[in-house]
Parts: structure tokens; C-alpha cells; sequence
């Protein structure tokens, strides 16, 4: 761990989120090129978003969906 | 008030014509928020509930919105602001999970020094490929309002800091601490859920 790692580090959600300027995020981009440790790091915070979003998404119900597109057409909602 | 009559004709006619268009532009975006509907209410009748109620809202004030902005962002405000004040009583529960001080990237360190079960993937694989889904939906429900709120708008539907702020109407410096600390909040609760299920071998990992 070095300065590089703890500003990394600092930035880690912002960086995942696309949330830094061009300069910073280029910077970030730079350290976690050189540096295997943060590289993995950041790697697992990022697939971890990707499983919860994935694992969290449900189905509408279609009887539902048609049950609101009818409500619409009719002009009964 | 004789005066306002030529306008509200005016306006009418632009309703009429915007509510056309609204089964066409809005109705794409039924699916995700029937999730995040889900995500929030907790179950199917309150979640188709909040959906219907979001689209009846939206549909009568559709000639407010102002062309050319997000239509999806303005639909989760109206969903946002639904659910806050349809349970506003159930989100002011006490909190169910500790949210004592968390440390930056909890999980990670704990995931990363556990002992891989099985020595053909890594401990990291291992973890995120055996997360149940039953076991994430718990931990997210189970986030304070606060907390759960910006967690969904970000992690589930991938919406910027500054558009989460509008949504939620608070500062983007609340959305982030929030954020944050509910993400964290939501690392601890996975660890704790894989430890259960066995998914890592916690011997030898640090607990406080």
C-alpha cells in the first residue's frame, strides 16, 4: 500500500460509478495497470455491483403489465 | 380569471396530445420499475400497487414534463415520492442491521483472505458465484430507507449521483455518504449471509 493505492482506493465507488473527471479516472486507470493488488480490488467491487444488480432484478408479472397497458388504453388509470 | 381561459384551452389540447404519446414513451420503463417497486415494497401486491400508482400520477401530470429531459429519472421521482409517502410510517422502523462504523471495502478483505473451499477457483469466485439471490434481496430490504434508496437508484438502475439527487431531493453530498455507507452496510450483511451458508471459510478471518 503507497499513496497511489490510498488515493485509488479513496475513489474506489466514484471510479465504479463513472462519478470522476477524465484526469482522475485516467489516473485511477494508470495505478490499477501497475498495481495487481488495487487491480483485484476493484475488480471484485465490480462484479459484486454486477451480481447485485443481476441477482436483484425480477420479472413483471405479464398479467400484470397487460392489466396496466389495458388501464392506459381505456383511460382507466 | 376570464383571461386564463384561451391559455388552459391551450394547454388542454397539449395534454391531450402528450397522453397520447405517454402509453408509448413511458410503458418501456414498466419492467425496471416493477423491480425497483419490488425492492422497495417488498412484495408483489404493494410493489403492483406503487407501479400503478406511479403510472396514474405520471399519466395525469405527463404535461408537465418537460420534453427532452430524462423521462426515466422523472418516473422514479414519482415512484420515489410514492412509496415515501404511501409507507412513509413502515420506513421509519428502526433500523434492522447494525450499521456501526463499516470499514472501506469490508467484504473484500474478508473474501480475499478467507481459504478458497474448493481449490479450483478462488475464494472470490467462489463467494460471488455461490451469492443467492434470496440472500442479496434480504440485505437490500433489509437497509434502512435511507440508506436502501440511493442504493437501488445507483446499483439497480444505474442512475448518476446528480440525478439521484433530484430524485431523492437532497444534496449530491448526502447521496454519496448515504450511498456509501449503505453499501457497506450491504457488504456486511452478504458476509454475514455467506458465512451461514458456508460459501467461505471465515477461520482465520478477523472478526471485530
Amino acid at each position: 500500500m503507497n499513496r497511489n493505492c490510498d488515493d485509488a482506493l479513496a475513489n474506489l465507488y466514484a471510479y465504479l460509478d463513472r462519478e470522476l473527471d477524465d484526469s482522475t479516472t485516467a489516473a485511477i486507470r494508470g495505478h490499477l495497470a501497475d498495481c495487481p493488488p488495487c487491480e483485484h480490488a476493484f475488480g471484485f467491487e465490480d462484479r459484486l455491483k454486477s451480481v447485485i444488480r443481476e441477482r436483484l432484478s425480477v420479472e413483471i408479472p405479464n398479467e400484470f403489465l397487460e392489466r396496466l397497458r389495458e388501464a392506459l388504453r381505456s383511460g382507466r388509470l | 380569471m376570464v383571461g386564463s381561459r384561451p391559455i388552459f384551452v391551450v394547454l388542454a389540447c397539449r395534454a391531450v396530445a402528450d397522453q397520447a404519446d405517454f402509453e408509448a414513451d413511458a410503458m418501456q420503463f414498466a419492467p425496471q420499475l416493477y423491480t425497483a417497486a419490488m425492492r422497495m415494497a417488498r412484495n408483489p401486491a404493494d410493489a403492483e400497487d406503487l407501479v400503478q400508482e406511479t403510472f396514474l400520477k405520471a399519466y395525469r401530470a405527463y404535461h408537465s414534463f418537460e420534453a427532452g429531459t430524462n423521462l426515466k429519472a422523472w418516473l422514479y421521482r414519482i415512484l420515489t415520492n410514492t412509496y415515501i409517502n404511501k409507507y412513509r410510517r413502515a420506513a421509519r422502523r428502526p433500523s434492522e442491521v447494525d450499521l456501526g462504523e463499516v470499514e472501506d471495502m469490508y467484504l473484500y478483505r474478508r473474501v480475499s483472505s478467507s481459504q478458497a473451499l474448493d481449490a479450483s477457483q478462488s475464494a472470490e469466485d467462489l463467494f460471488l458465484d455461490g451469492l443467492v439471490e434470496a440472500d442479496i434481496k434480504q440485505a437490500v430490504e433489509r437497509l434502512p430507507e435511507h440508506f436502501r434508496l440511493p442504493v437501488l437508484l445507483a446499483d439497480l438502475e444505474g442512475f448518476s449521483y446528480k440525478q439521484i439527487a433530484e430524485i431523492l431531493e437532497v444534496p449530491i453530498g448526502t447521496v454519496m455518504s448515504r450511498l456509501h455507507r449503505g453499501r457497506k452496510a450491504l457488504e456486511k450483511a452478504l458476509w454475514e449471509y455467506a458465512r451461514v451458508r458456508g460459501l467461505v471459510d471465515s477461520n482465520g478471518v478477523e472478526d471485530e
